[in-house]
């Protein structure tokens, strides 16, 4: 998802988070479509900014590449600390999240079965147990 | 690994070369006024906000900070006496000093206010799981914790390289390399700045302490916090904070605060939306 300001929002694009105005009271959900009217209305409101879901371009194969490539970069990051097991614990999590986003986005795709695709790495990046 | 740049002769020379650093950046005009004012108990906060609102690019972006992502208001904050009301006084000074520091922060190098929105946000995030009142303000010295490198790349831009090249040549830490060429890092330079500017020690603390929170007398839970949030910003690789290691973290800080491995899920789901929302205020001009 991305934050965008309202004059870049285009009718059609969804939004990835529930609108509110100022006090609260809801004008509009999660997952609905942005309208012209939805438009004007923020902006008499003075809403400046909108969360939408962000389209997603990439091939299934070029998910995982970013996927590989995020997890090389942070197992390079934790290199010299190995040996903390609260900061192992924190990659851990780390890992287990973007595996998670890695099978949102992959099912977007519409590729059947993505989230089963790595049962094992899914597996082993739940996040451990408490201290 | 050896480096060239790093011989025992540059050494020598650059230990030289602290003695050069005799002009302090100049605290913001308008932050040394705010600070007069509220040393005067008569000073009411209709007053400093009126003081702030004269500025009205200064307004603007400390209002565009109070209402990002990095305090998830629900209504909008559309003036500086509401930010002085909802946020309270310390918090809209520090922001009033962020805003005057930001040219300073963005030049010095790239990448380090993107590791201090980060850094903040964080802070934000752990501060909120542990349920603190002084979230904002806990917040606030995440933000500027590594103004210390600011002066070093300021005033010291040759062996601000030499650092830079250091790091770069193997595994090893930017304060690591500071204290290696220099015998000090950027978390002195960081409380040699705060002194000078007369910085509340909720700031100045956090500023010399984050590599070593369990010296911190004053603020320790705030320290430890900042601490914390540092490490998980890096392991994210939001930003640059100088190099591109996870740094080894703090027992002592850790247990005082009580945290729990499995609090990582929490805090990181709490910042994920932050960090990808704080992007828009990456270039607050």
């Amino acid at each position: 998802m991305k934050r965008i300001p309202i004059d870049k929002a285009i009718p059609g694009q969804i939004l990835a988070e529930k609108l509110t105005r100022h006090d609260g009271v809801l004008l509009a959900g999660q997952g609905s479509e942005i309208t012209e009217g939805l438009l004007r209305m923020l902006s008499r409101m003075n809403i400046d900014t909108v969360v939408i879901e962000e389209e997603e371009s990439r091939t299934a194969e070029e998910v995982e590449e970013d996927f590989r490539r995020l997890v090389a970069q942070m197992e390079a990051r934790f290199v010299r600390v190995t040996g903390s097991p609260i900061l192992m614990a924190l990659k851990k999590t780390m890992l287990f999240m973007a595996q998670k986003e890695k099978d949102v986005t992959l099912a977007l795709i519409d590729k059947p079965a993505a989230a089963s695709e790595n049962p094992e790495a899914a597996q082993s990046a739940e996040p451990s147990g408490s201290a | 690994m050896t480096n060239p740049q790093t011989t025992i002769q540059d050494r020598v020379s650059v230990k030289k070369e602290v003695r050069k650093i005799k002009n302090l950046p100049t605290v913001p005009g308008i932050v040394a006024k705010i600070s007069r004012m509220v040393e005067n108990p008569e000073t009411s906060a209709a007053e400093v906000g009126r003081l702030i609102s004269q500025d009205q690019v200064l307004s603007a972006k400390v209002l565009r900070m109070a209402n990002s992502a990095f305090f998830g208001m629900s209504r909008k904050i559309s003036s500086i006496s509401q930010a002085l009301v909802i946020l309270g006084f310390e918090v809209v000074k520090g922001l009033v000093l962020t805003s005057s520091v930001f040219d300073m922060i963005q030049k010095s190098m790239t990448g380090l206010w993107e590791h201090s929105i980060g850094c903040a946000a964080a802070s934000g995030a752990v501060a909120t799981l542990l349920g603190r009142e002084d979230a904002e303000e806990i917040l606030v010295a995440g933000l500027l914790h590594d103004l210390g490198k600011v002066v070093l790349a300021l005033n010291l831009p040759d062996e601000m390289r030499l650092i830079l090249n250091k790091v770069a040549s193997g595994d090893i830490l930017f304060y690591e390399a500071e204290n290696q060429l220099l015998d000090f890092d950027h978390s002195e330079l960081g409380q040699w700045l705060a002194e000078h500017w007369n910085l509340p020690e909720s700031l100045a603390e956090p500023m010399r302490l984050h590599h070593r929170p369990e010296k911190a007398v004053i603020k320790p839970e705030c320290t430890a916090i900042v601490h914390i949030a540092d490490i998980i910003v890096r392991a994210k690789g939001f930003g640059n904070g100088g190099d591109i290691l996870v740094p080894p973290i703090s027992m002592a800080a850790w247990e005082m605060l009580g945290l729990k491995k499995t609090d990582f899920l929490p805090i990181l789901e709490i910042l994920e939306p932050k960090l990808s929302s704080l992007v828009d205020i990456t270039s607050i001009n």
